[in-house]
């Protein structure tokens, strides 16, 4: 359809009756959020184990799943029906109504195909379910040839490409429905989703519980989304009101909230598109739509719409894109949400056999967010507010098919509105057409999970013959770690020799590799520590089966035998042993479960924490003496008013790391995603071998380094799964670095001097001196310690070694401004 | 004695003679005391309480103020009994986990959080002084822990504001109660600041900042955007202190209602509402007459809200900003507060002239909202202790007279009484 036809069509809005005015403020709350986008239809119980997970981001006020690229035998329909027909999912929340929907909302205007009530389970089955859940019917349907050629004559769009004209008819016979039916205190029955091969579920309750209560366990689909809701508004929450919401072909959930609910309203308004259901959530549903299938906007476009470039990120982009952003921001900033969000989409094409997950998150980058990709014979990627949702549908998918391993290979965050990858990806889904799954960002680069290179390690020494018993070969593979391949070897050697052992031992014992991969990664599946229900005041252990620790010993828990937070979680558990004498422990079986290493307080330097599996957030926050090594990535607020000990991060940590931070030594092998190091203080000391998004140090209040104050380093490397160290294109993308510091210092490794004045709001830059080497040394040094990146590697610079003073850039706050009179006159009579 | 001692000496000798004849001398108008809000009566009438320990007769107006507003137009109505016998004006803090204490303290207030570097050490441990012999509760505020309060910290909350300055395990672990400050009713959205010339050395190793370096705390806390975060955030402080009760200290905006329940299902024992007269000379005056809604609106939206909800008996409700005297804590109660907080007033008790320069220079000229070394010996910590422990003596007795004429036994059945006010003049 052109684009004169498109705004003749959009502007035929104007007939629609307004809906009922919004209350005084929209309702809306915290929520978490999962979506994933597979090769191949995956099953619902998939994501419901990844929503069990994230139970504790909602509050089972709402709940709800989409889901796109359906198998067409769950609704007893052939696949050019699902493909070519609505589905017309209605939820009738009043089953006596469904006579009158249908007689006046449905046979009028359309040609059923078919009709499919979706069974659930009888109410009383799922635990404190207190709405019940919408009956709901989906119809497969057409529109009327001769009601549609009458609607398009009244509305003066005749001659119009069929498919755009049928969709938008679609759209406002739903909008007469809901208006009639549930407007106002009706909410009798309502519209749940009504585009093409794209399903909608929602209710008053868990996420999960969607699935359960409507058995879509084993309903199989390319794309899924699911939500967990916490709203916090009114005692009395309605199903309509619950997540996803649409569009026509789109479905959206959402995490966070908008300033401008009210403003995006408005501009809605004057395009006659008038929100029912009174959440912020359902704007943006609304804005998406408008965007994507009315003005016929591609999908870089509508992210630039919702989430604009602006500042420094503008600056950056190529001349061409400038005016159009521009373009676009002049007419659409007032439809562009403010505030905390992450969105996530499901989108359904069948015509072309697309099926895409669309996750955009805001330009401040305020909600938790991850991405990650799991290759293999199935690909599959995924986004999620928590690692620990990713983690639950792969074990659950790798459980029951082998084609799906049980770790993601990829993981990683981003900054919204960014130059480089927007913040914004999508994971499309095709049928019938390669490759099946890609992953793109914004701009359309292609996000690959790096596979390892070939090693070529076929006659390297450390590969010997591999024991095929289970023990036997561990004991094999730490014999060798403790003959510790020389640290003058390349780091590729010792992952080649891991890579290879799990290699030819999966051959031997036929079992998948990705397993063998789970399993070392948990060193064990014994559980030494009793449920917590045992434990008595009196008796702390539970039993007394421990008696006061030997210092020596060390203590194995797994924390699948606790609950994630709460006063009975692995973290209080940790605190428990150690006040009665544990010093070493580890931590196997992590599943999202929060604040480890918390409440250990000072005179804690004794106590040492391995810990393996997905680790929650908060970890190490309030750390005092303590050293916790975590082996793999972590997740938010990480070591939070951190004042003493160490902390080592075999991974990646995620947004607001150490706020507040006081002290302590931290070591981080990749990235920090954004706002880290907020409002640091004391004596912080700081490496991220990576880099990190945006906001770095803001707030930061830490002293004169060279004066025992404190300091970041940002290296601005990746370590690649082949083990080569390679830079990082920009050293750090984002701005903000330094903006309303006073103290401390942060150096980075930037040889080709890439960073810019723009990128530092209230830093400046300062010439890098010995004494600064000599201050940072130690600390590079140990980091070559740990992971094996050598202090000579991060002097080398094009192929040759250069002084530090060429290598790395130091950053300080600007001189701070006296802000009134008193504080100049002050400062001259000093 | 060192000659600055000395001095000290001579100047807190004057400044105690003429917090006790002011209120009693007939010198005319006051022209640098006091505000609308804050009648010259009104601070008078602190000083007088501080002296005496019993209800004000020097001053006449010694109940409202003259903004021609809010507490100002609500008066109680005559009471008529004589309730005899003794009458409980204790206020209980933990209303749902009953595995906790109940934590019961001796008044319906407590002091707010006023922070090391915003007032000076004495000042503090002289308000931590006053609430363990009322057996009630001071705060920290936000800026650290000083080591004067440790021996009162059965009785010191101990404040975690959006900048975590002093915030540490040890400190979190040492209090019965711990204060999420998300925002302060005078500045709500404006985070909190300490301009460079009261960063003193001292203040700034308690904070471990840069000193004579101006400090912000940010708006919102950077690991908190949503009610789930806000969930995470208290999970977490109950992680490393699970005996300590929460308290959520939150402004007044439009819809505070719906804050307050999402802080009652994040697991807050206590929502502790700041309307919008509070705060000291440091909050900008354009914050504190133009953002938050005025506290006399804010409680009763929200303790109807919480019946609404069925959870009002589950949660107690602290109302603070600018309560001034006896009758404005029981007009709080009886609009549907449980308590108060009082912040201004314990300064008032020490000398306050509310003349607003808090923020200039090295801070008042009285010795409290300084940390000047010398200005702060203006200040003894047992002399500011008595004077607000007598405040709160006669705020208790003027209660207790309220509620014996009302023929009431305790504080607690005064709540949510609005039918005992009566709104004079101005149209409705």
């Amino acid at each position: 359809m052109n684009a004169k036809d498109r705004l003749r069509l959009a502007s035929t809005r104007s007939t629609l009756p307004p809906s009922p005015p919004p209350p005084q403020s929209p309702a809306e709350g915290g929520c978490g959020v999962i979506g994933l986008s597979a090769a191949e239809p995956v099953a619902g119980k998939h994501l419901l184990e990844a929503l069990v997970q994230m139970r504790n981001r909602g509050n089972g006020k709402g709940g709800g799943i989409a889901a796109a690229g359906l198998d067409p035998a769950f609704f007893g329909v052939d696949k050019e029906t699902l493909q070519t027909h609505t589905l017309l999912a209605i939820g009738y929340l009043d089953k006596s109504v469904r006579e009158r929907v249908e007689k006046e909302h449905i046979h009028p205007h359309y040609q059923i195909a078919h009709i499919h009530e979706i069974e659930t389970l009888p109410m009383g089955t799922i635990e404190d379910l207190e709405v019940e859940p919408p009956f709901t019917v989906c119809y497969f349907v057409r529109a009327k040839v001769d009601a549609l050629e009458l609607w398009a004559d009244k509305a003066g769009v005749t001659g119009m490409e069929g498919r755009t004209l049928e969709d938008e008819f679609v759209y406002r016979t739903s909008y007469h429905l809901n208006l009639e039916m549930y407007g106002g205190e009706k909410a009798q029955a309502f519209v749940l989703s009504h585009g093409r091969d794209l399903l909608v579920a929602k209710m008053v309750g868990y996420g999960g519980d969607v699935i359960r209560h409507y058995k879509l366990e084993n309903l199989k689909a390319r794309v899924w989304i699911g939500h967990h809701r916490y709203p916090t508004k009114g005692r009395v929450w309605h199903p309509g009101g619950a997540h996803p919401f649409i569009g026509l072909n789109e479905a959206l959930v959402h995490n966070g909230d908008f300033a401008n609910y009210h403003a995006v309203r408005e501009y809605l308004a004057q395009k006659d598109i008038h929100p029912l259901f009174h959440t912020d959530t359902e704007v943006s549903a609304l804005v998406f739509d408008l965007h994507h299938r009315l003005y016929g906007y591609g999908l870089e476009a509508v992210i630039e719409s919702l989430a604009p470039t602006t500042e420094g990120d503008f600056a950056q982009l190529p001349p061409e894109k400038q005016d159009w952003y521009a373009a676009l921001q002049r007419s659409h900033i007032h439809g562009s949400p403010d505030g905390p969000w992450f969105f996530l989409i499901a989108h359904s094409n069948p015509d072309i056999g697309e099926y895409k997950l669309v996750c955009i998150t805001d330009t401040s980058m305020l909600r938790p967010q991850v991405f990650a990709i799991a290759d293999g014979e199935c690909p599959i990627a995924f986004a999620s507010s928590e690692l620990q949702g990713i983690d639950a549908a792969l074990r659950s998918l790798s459980s029951e098919d082998h084609r799906f391993c049980s770790r993601p290979d990829h993981v990683w965050n981003a900054r919204g509105g960014s130059h480089t990858d927007g913040g914004a990806f999508i994971l499309t889904s095709r049928s019938g057409n390669l490759p099946a799954l890609e992953v793109t960002n914004k701009f359309g680069d292609t996000v690959t999970a790096s596979k390892p290179a070939n090693l070529g390690i076929e006659a390297h020494p450390h590969a010997a013959a591999i024991p095929t018993n289970r023990s036997d070969a561990l004991a094999t593979l730490i014999q060798r770690t403790n003959e510790r391949i020389p640290m003058s070897e390349p780091r590729s050697h010792a992952l080649a020799t891991t890579d290879r052992f799990i290699a030819l031992w999966a051959n031997e014992i036929k079992e998948s590799p990705c397993d063998l991969y789970s399993w070392v990664g948990a060193p064990t599946e014994r559980s030494e520590i009793k449920p917590p229900s045992k434990r008595t005041p009196q008796d702390p252990l539970g039993g007394g089966s421990h008696t006061l620790a030997q210092s020596e010993q060390t203590l194995v828990i797994d924390a699948r035998n606790f609950p994630q937070e709460g006063i009975q979680s692995v973290a209080r558990e940790i605190v428990h042993h150690a006040q009665a004498g544990w010093h070493r422990f580890v931590i196997v079986h992590n599943r999202g479960h929060r604040f480890i290493g918390n409440g250990l307080g000072p005179h804690s330097q004794e106590i040492h924490i391995d810990i393996f599996g997905a680790v929650g957030d908060y970890l190490a926050s309030g750390l005092d003496g303590a050293t916790i090594v975590v082996h793999g990535s972590a997740q938010d607020q990480l070591a939070q008013i951190m004042k003493s000990g160490k902390l080592v991060v075999h991974g990646d940590v995620g947004q607001a790391f150490g706020y507040g931070i006081k002290g302590g030594d931290v070591f981080v092998l990749g990235n920090a995603a954004g706002r880290p190091l907020i409002n640091g203080v004391g004596k912080p000391r700081v490496v991220i071998n990576g880099t990190c998004l945006d906001y770095l140090a803001e707030s930061f209040m830490a002293g004169d380094a060279l004066n025992g104050g404190g300091y970041a380093i940002l290296n601005a490397l990746q370590v690649q799964d082949d083990g080569s160290i390679v830079e990082l294109p920009q050293p750090y993308p984002g701005g903000n670095l330094f903006s309303l510091a006073s103290g401390g210092a942060v150096y980075i490794r930037d040889p080709a001097h890439t960073l810019g004045q723009w990128q530092l709001n209230g830093g400046d830059f300062t010439p890098f001196r010995d004494v600064d080497w000599d201050l940072i040394r130690p600390q590079l040094e140990t980091n070559a310690e740990l992971f094996n990146i050598p202090v000579e590697r991060l002097l080398e610079w094009n192929n040759s070694t250069h002084l530090p003073s060429e290598i790395y850039r130091k950053v300080i706050p600007s001189k701070s401004q006296p802000l009134d009179p008193e504080a100049a006159w002050l400062a001259r009579s000093d | 004695m060192t000659l600055i001692s000395l001095k000290a000496l001579k100047h807190r000798g004057n400044l105690n003679k003429g917090l006790r004849w002011w209120p009693e001398g007939n010198y005319g108008d006051h022209p640098a005391l006091g505000d609308a809000r804050w009648t010259p009566d009104l601070i008078m009438a602190g000083w007088e309480m501080a002296g005496t320990g019993k209800p004000p007769v020097a001053v006449i107006n010694h109940q409202t103020g003259a903004s021609e507003g809010g507490f100002d137009r609500l008066t109680f109505k005559e009471g008529t009994q004589k309730k005899k016998g003794i009458i409980d004006l204790s206020l209980r803090l933990n209303r749902r986990e009953p595995r906790l204490d109940q934590m019961r303290i001796g008044l319906p207030w407590y002091g707010g959080g006023m922070s090391y570097g915003s007032v000076s050490d004495q000042v503090m441990a002289a308000r931590a002084l006053a609430a363990k012999s009322h057996k009630t509760l001071t705060c920290t505020g936000e800026g650290g822990y000083p080591p004067s309060m440790i021996p009162y910290a059965d009785h010191v909350i101990t404040q975690v504001a959006t900048g975590l300055f002093g915030v540490s395990e040890e400190t979190i672990q040492r209090a019965p109660i711990l204060e999420f400050k998300y925002a302060q009713g005078a500045k709500p959205g404006l985070g909190g600041h300490l301009l460079g010339d009261k960063s003193t050395s001292e203040v700034a190793k308690m904070r471990e900042s840069v000193p004579w370096v101006s400090l912000f705390s940010p708006f919102p806390f950077h690991s908190v955007y949503s009610v789930e975060d806000h969930r995470k955030h208290i999970d977490w402080l109950r992680t490393v202190n699970p005996d300590a009760l929460i308290s959520v200290k939150v402004s007044t905006p439009s819809d505070v209602d719906m804050v307050a329940v999402g802080s009652y299902y994040a697991g807050a024992h206590i929502v502790h509402l700041d309307g919008s007269y509070g705060g000291t000379g440091a909050a900008p005056e354009i914050a504190k007459k133009n953002i938050a809604m005025p506290i006399e609106l804010a409680i009763p939206k929200v303790h109807k809200h919480l019946k609404k909800e069925g959870i009002r008996d589950e949660i107690t409700l602290i109302a603070s900003g600018g309560i001034r005297s006896a009758m404005d804590i029981a007009k709080s109660i009886a609009l549907g507060a449980d308590g108060v907080v009082l912040g201004t007033l314990d300064l008032i008790a020490l000398g306050c002239t509310r003349c607003s320069n808090c923020e200039r220079g090295r801070g008042c000229t009285f010795g409290l909202t300084t940390t000047d070394p010398e200005l702060s010996l203006l200040v003894r910590e047992e002399w500011g202790a008595e004077r607000i422990s007598n405040l709160y003596k006669a705020l208790a007795t003027q209660l207790e007279n309220l509620l014996r004429s009302h023929g009431l036994s305790s504080i607690s059945e005064l709540r949510g009484r609005i039918d005992l006010l009566r709104y004079q003049g101005g149209s409705l």
